[in-house]
């Protein structure tokens, strides 16, 4: 099925009415993923945007149309594995996904997913990175980008400040994890990111873990309008490589042959205003240097360009 | 027929696990719950468990594996100790306010700092609060009894709370005794599969766990765990009857009493140092001092009225304690004691007693000492209100 009649014809697993930011593409993200995951999922959503937005639910209303749960900060993947385990026990077999933020994922729950990824548990781990703690008025992450302006990471009204450190390269940290599956997509590649939800879906024999980029129009500061544009720029520029890796052998699922200069995506983003030339440049540097990595990793093929 | 065996402590709470057949296990070796690990991975090595089991990089893992395979319906096992209780303490909280009936060893282990890996379950007591039912055990027997029984306590629709079967670290852990070990078919029998019907993941059944919610909400979820608390006390009883019944053992349900009929003195006891209590009792009484023992064996729920019944007719009591409660300087069991007095008719005189922390042993002389210490106070109607404290001199060591 292509992606047009999938999204036209799967039923939204999401409740309407969850109260998510104007323009949120996490928000989005999530009902792409769960038309693709459909109804024979259970869904963990630890504490985050997701869960703030009512996805888990308010009072004894659910935000889910599939069995839907809210793990704490640090330990989703953990969780995660025992239902699996219980399944296993019981003979049933489900898509058993967590859909966590960065804060959930690159700082708290990192020892659990790491736990996970090397115990081979068979779950479904989506990460939606906005590059922060969104929920709670974007205070720094391990995953926030060098230079951002957080709210735990101020400026000053002379421009000095923002966060001192690179963020975590995550999806490379798990795929070194020699995990059978991992991923990174954009919900400005719907077509790609609903393949590498299938993807996740046929993995049998350990974690399949999807890291998804998901620039915070309210966080970040962007434009409603420019939510998905932006977050195209991440990708046109390098500064988040669309691949996938099941185990060691990598493959570029987007190529960006002829990058545009990180200044097209980092001038669309409120966060980064106070940064100079230099400190631009360094982001730009980041984005080559990894994205060389990544091609090194694919060996010379064709689709490394 | 049952056999019976030389087994550990350890040992006693692993078999105790086996033949209650967990769906699903995760635990993470601690010294000196390690072996507890070893005898349950081996146990499966030869074939003879058929748990799905995690080997967990923490216990903070181990207690989310289990609070995950819970939600899903299965029947779960863990043992930890001290350090490691502490680590899983967000999960553990958790576990309880999610009402799942995890059944949970703890080989009590003191805690740091100063760096300890003996006895005292200051882990466990210090977690009191934190909605788990938790019962305290004296021999490797009772280890291995109540292990068993805790599931049924655990999983019955009137609780459906997790619950702590703790044992003193090295004591018991690595002390080997004489054990009756029912056989499969008897556990069976008296231990029929988990069925979840309050809550389960399943997608056959869609439902929202934790979904953000209300105070008021909040209110009703705390008042319902708590009466699910007191029913525990009932259904302890229940399941006490029955093993008897099916092994000819009884524990006594929340205490025990031992040698009170016609006491006008009693101490008060939890764990392993019962046994050195037991012998110090019978040695009183041979000279003629009618004095008797409680042993606390449900700390949490607190047996309120039994504790108030069995202490109602002394002159006074003493409370050993291997632990502390900072703040009030004595012992939590201590607390505890008195304040489940405060409804009796008549205030007796009493005496707190703290020893055998971080694995020192309280001796018979000891707790001889202790014994007079308390009737010499309860018969000059005077009640000690700070600890006092049971020790073997060392010398260049002040206490």
């Amino acid at each position: 099925m292509n992606a047009l009649d999938l999204l036209a014809e799967r039923e939204d697993m999401i409740s309407p009415g969850i109260s998510a930011c104007v323009g949120c593409n996490v928000e989005l993200t999530l009902r792409i993923v769960m038309k693709v995951l459909g109804p024979n999922t259970v869904l963990a959503i630890p504490p985050g945007c997701m869960g703030g937005v009512g996805v888990v639910g308010w009072n004894k209303r659910s935000g889910a149309k599939v069995p839907v749960f809210f793990p704490l900060l640090d330990n989703t993947a953990s969780m995660l594995a025992g239902i699996r385990l219980a399944y296993d026990a019981k003979g049933k077999d489900a898509n058993i996904v967590a859909f966590a933020g960065d804060g959930a994922t690159v700082d708290a729950g990192f020892q659990a997913l790491s736990g996970v990824a090397e115990r081979g548990d068979r779950i479904i781990y989506i990460c939606y990175d906005n590059e922060g703690y969104m929920n709670t008025g974007y205070q720094r992450s391990s995953s926030t980008s060098k230079g951002s302006w957080t709210s735990t990471t101020p400026v000053s009204k002379d421009g000095h400040g923002g966060k001192r450190q690179n963020g975590k390269d995550f999806p490379m940290i798990m795929a070194m994890h020699d995990i059978p599956y991992v991923a990174t997509a954009s919900p400005a590649y719907v077509p790609d990111l609903i393949r590498k939800v299938e993807e996740a879906m046929k993995v049998r024999d350990g974690l399949a873990y999807i890291h998804v980029y998901n620039p915070c129009l309210t966080g970040w500061g962007i434009r409603a309008e420019e939510s998905i544009s932006v977050a195209r720029l991440a990708v046109k520029t390098r500064y988040f490589p669309l691949y996938e890796a099941r185990r060691r052998e990598f493959r570029i699922t987007v190529p960006v042959p002829k990058p545009l200069p990180i200044e097209n995506f980092t001038s669309r983003i409120k966060k980064f205003s106070h940064l100079g030339p230099e400190a631009i440049a360094d982001l730009g540097k980041l984005a080559e240097d990894r994205y060389a990595f990544l091609q090194s990793l694919c060996r010379g093929k064709d689709n490394n360009a | 027929m049952s056999e019976i065996a030389v087994m550990n402590g350890n040992f006693a709470a692993a078999t105790a696990a086996r033949l209650a057949r967990p769906e699903v296990i995760a635990a993470y070796p601690i010294t000196p719950q390690t072996p507890v690990v070893e005898y349950l991975t081996q146990f499966a090595a030869e074939g003879n468990l058929g748990s799905k089991m995690s080997e967990v990089e923490s216990e903070h893992s181990a207690m989310s594996i289990l609070s995950g395979a819970s939600m899903a319906g299965a029947r779960c096992y863990t043992a930890t100790s001290s350090q490691g209780l502490a680590l899983m303490y967000e999960p553990y909280f958790r576990a309880s306010t999610l009402r799942l009936p995890i059944v949970m060893n703890i080989v009590n282990r003191e805690m740091i700092s100063p760096q300890s890996v003996w006895g005292g379950p200051q882990d466990s007591l210090t977690l009191r609060d934190a909605g788990w039912l938790q019962i305290y055990v004296e021999d490797n027997q009772e280890i291995l009894d109540t292990t068993i029984q805790a599931f049924r306590i655990a999983e019955d629709q009137r609780v459906l709370l997790p619950i702590n079967v703790c044992y003193d670290g090295f004591y018991l852990s690595h002390m080997t005794e004489r054990v009756e070990v029912p056989t499969q078919a008897q556990v069976d029998g008296f231990l029929p599969p988990y069925i979840a019907k309050h809550q389960i993941l399943d997608p056959a059944r869609p439902m929202a766990i934790d979904p953000l919610t209300s105070g008021y909400l909040v209110m009703e979820y705390r008042k319902k765990h708590m009466a699910a608390q007191a029913a525990a006390l009932g259904v302890l009883a229940e399941v006490d009857r029955e093993y008897e019944s099916l092994t000819g053992r009884s524990w006594g349900g929340a205490i025990a009493s031992y040698r009170m009929e016609d006491a006008e003195y009693a101490v008060v006891t939890m764990g392993s140092v019962t046994g050195a209590c037991r012998e110090m009792i019978d040695e009183k009484r041979s000279r003629g001092i009618r004095v008797g023992l409680v042993k606390i064996r449900c700390l949490r729920p607190f047996p309120r009225e039994a504790v108030m019944r069995a202490l109602s007719t002394v002159k006074g009591f003493g409370v050993i304690d291997r632990n502390v409660s900072f703040g009030w300087n004595h012992g939590i069991v201590y607390q505890e004691v008195k304040a489940a007095l405060y409804g009796a008719d008549r205030i007796v005189p009493s005496v707190p007693f703290i020893g055998g922390l971080g694995g020192e042993d309280i001796t018979m002389d000891l707790v001889s000492t202790a014994c007079d210490t308390m009737i010499e106070a309860v018969d000059a109607g005077k009640t000690i209100h700070e600890a006092v404290w049971l020790w073997s001199p060392r010398k260049g060591v002040k206490l």
